[in-house]
């Protein structure tokens, strides 16, 4: 007599909290899409409504194809998404850090899709694979950051959304814009550009096969040879010293991840050994933020480096270029 | 006649140390550059490297190297324990804890940071006091160090979580977190003279009232000193030579270990004739550190505290494992 209510009480009960840890959580229209990522094929909503990206790169993808996510994570070293973006991304929920991604927090969006990035730890996909299917893009271990690599990872999050041909305008309008830049700052190509992190005891060169140093690479301009080198790492160790010749170049660019770029290049001011090198002789050196040129990843994050050398190299010296 | 041997040898290890420092480094300046530029013929490279960079960073170290040295000597001597030191007993810890928390409510001064850190070093001190005092942990060196060790985790601990909050570079963290002598100069000396000054002084004055100390409390009382002053000022003296070497490099690991142990090999342990020895010693293993932290890892440089991290561990286990502990 009592079998049955309970049967329909317990099915009440199990049915969604079955379908919440399948993975296969159904979309609106019920339809999926295939698509191929680092733990293989998954699938995914045809019309993905409710996203979370746990990954500087996927947020700034997601934005650009005028998706806006439900949930984020903070960008390195910040308690909010990064500045450069945080206008666009004024109603998203921070579910945790590059590293440290809050479950609860994920779970409590309800996502119907999760953007991920290719360092997800294998134990953290297998939890949130369980929430919502789970788009993690493949990498190289031996190379991580092949040619073209952030773009693959972007193209991938707008596939994922169903946007493919928002994110190919969008990048075609990129190129189109570096092409036009690139004539004008270095149509030879031998305008030499060091992008690095200044520290008391030495500085940080980043390699040029990163995001920002992809970008400047693009636009004809010249990493110095110990970031040309860089196969498998984003940056060089601190550099002695005694060594900065090895990086110095016709403009110099520091990358501060505080906020604090005056005081970091009054820092680098302090060091004879910075005041030897050419550039700073000529007054080229530009602080820049560090959250977009070194921790971001993305085409908001290229147009707003295009923004700011366009604004740095080709308009009126900037205020915060060395003085002599 | 040992104690002027040994005077004539820490001297010479001193010499061969600095010119090590200033022939060699992580850059293309060889000592054969660095030797023709001695004799006038200068490339412009390596004048430059040996005035601006060698030599401050040199001058750096054996302002450095001496304070740890003797900073050392000091605590082994007050504490009766051979292997007391800033490092290992949490006065580092506690000096480099402070100076972070100041850095972090915003003083960027380093004259301001200098006595933050000495501030630092002098509560790491009172608590070392206080352990060595309780019964049962003051009459046995290891339990000592345990304390010390325990201190130490858990100011490294409130550094990384105020490093983390901070929201710096994880660049600028690890000086803070491993010491270094790289891009240290005249400046961050002159910023540090006043407490070193002091400190010297302090160190001067009571060579004798602790060798005194160093016979029993009864002894050094019945020779007119007194006992728990000299054992305050000593704990002041060690405040201001940690707090100076903290502000000036960092947390150098193990260092005010070893050249104690190295001093009284040669000397003895008479205080009175380690001190002075210390001040050579001290300057002299920590340039040569520094040059194997240089030369290890071309175009980078190993940051110091690794080196002195590496060659301080075996020299505890070493000091731990002598038959008998020397009861200082």
């Amino acid at each position: 007599m009592l079998a049955r209510p309970l049967g329909r009480f317990a099915a009440a009960i199990l049915v969604p909290i079955t379908l919440l840890f399948t993975g296969q959580v159904l979309a609106a229209d019920g339809q999926l899409r295939t698509l191929d990522t680092a733990h293989g094929e998954i699938q995914v909503p045809a019309h993905p409504q409710r996203v979370v990206t746990l990954y500087e790169a996927a947020l700034d993808a997601t934005l650009a194809v005028g998706v806006e996510p439900l949930g984020a994570v903070a960008t390195r070293g910040g308690t909010d998404v990064a500045d450069y973006i945080a206008d666009r991304a004024q109603g998203v929920a921070i579910v945790g850090g590059p590293r440290e991604i809050n479950l609860e927090e994920v779970l409590r969006q309800r996502p119907d899709l999760i953007l991920a990035s290719p360092f997800l730890a294998e134990a953290d996909y297998q939890r949130l694979s369980r929430i919502a299917p789970t788009v993690v893009p493949k990498h190289d271990a031996e190379r991580p950051f092949g040619d073209d690599y952030w773009r693959k990872e972007s193209e991938l999050f707008a596939d994922a959304l169903g946007r493919h041909d928002q994110i190919e305008a969008v990048f075609e309008q990129l190129d189109q814009r570096i092409e036009r830049l690139r004539q004008q700052l270095s149509p030879e190509g031998d305008v030499r550009v060091t992008l690095m992190r200044w520290n008391p005891q030495g500085p940080i060169v980043m390699s040029d096969k990163v995001f920002a140093g992809d970008v400047l690479r693009r636009l004809g301009f010249v990493a110095p040879e110990i970031a040309q080198t860089l196969s498998s790492r984003p940056h060089t160790d601190m550099l002695s010293l005694e060594n900065l010749g090895r990086a110095d170049g016709d403009w110099l660019l520091l990358a501060t991840l505080n906020a604090e770029g005056r005081d970091a290049l009054a820092a680098a001011q302090r060091q004879p050994a910075f005041q030897r090198l050419e550039a700073v002789r000529n007054g080229h050196v530009l602080t820049v933020d560090g959250q977009l040129w070194t921790s971001a990843a993305g085409p908001l994050a290229a147009e707003r480096i295009l923004d700011q050398i366009e604004e740095k190299m080709l308009g009126e010296p900037a205020a915060d270029i060395a003085a002599q | 006649m040992r104690f002027t041997r040994g005077l004539g040898f820490s001297l010479l290890a001193l010499g061969v140390a600095l010119c090590a420092s200033l022939a060699l480094g992580a850059g293309d300046v060889t000592p054969l550059q660095v030797l023709r530029w001695v004799l006038g013929d200068d490339d412009g490279n390596a004048g430059f490297v040996v005035t601006e960079l060698r030599l401050p960073r040199s001058c750096v170290g054996i302002v450095v190297g001496a304070a740890l040295g003797v900073a050392g000597n000091l605590l082994q001597t007050v504490t009766r324990n051979p292997l007391a030191e800033p490092d290992l007993l949490g006065v580092s810890a506690a000096s480099t804890t402070a100076v972070v928390i100041a850095i972090l409510l915003g003083a960027s001064v380093t004259t301001l940071q200098v006595w933050v850190a000495v501030l630092g070093a002098m509560c790491g001190c009172a608590l070392v006091l206080a352990a060595a005092r309780l019964r049962g942990v003051g009459d046995d060196p290891i339990r000592l160090i345990l304390a010390g060790a325990a201190l130490k985790g858990v100011l490294t601990a409130l550094v990384s979580l105020v490093l983390l909050l901070d929201q710096r570079s994880a660049d600028e963290i690890r000086f803070w977190t491993i010491g270094a002598l790289a891009g240290r100069g005249y400046q961050e000396l002159l910023g540090v003279a006043a407490p070193l000054l002091l400190g010297v002084l302090l160190v001067a004055f009571l060579s004798r009232p602790l060798a005194a100390l160093a016979l029993g409390e009864r002894v050094a009382s019945g020779l007119g000193h007194r006992p728990r002053l000299t054992r305050w000022l000593t704990l002041l003296a060690v405040a201001l030579l940690s707090g100076v070497a903290v502000a000036l490099a960092g947390p150098i690991a193990f260092f005010g270990l070893v050249v104690p142990v190295l001093a009284r090999a040669l000397v003895g342990p008479d205080i009175r004739r380690t001190l002075p020895l210390c001040v050579l010693l001290g300057p002299a293993v920590l340039l040569a550190a520094d040059v194997v932290a240089r030369l290890l890892v071309r175009p980078s440089e190993l940051p110091l505290g690794v080196v002195t991290a590496v060659i301080g561990a075996p020299v505890l286990v070493a000091v731990v494992r002598a038959h008998r502990l020397p009861r200082l």
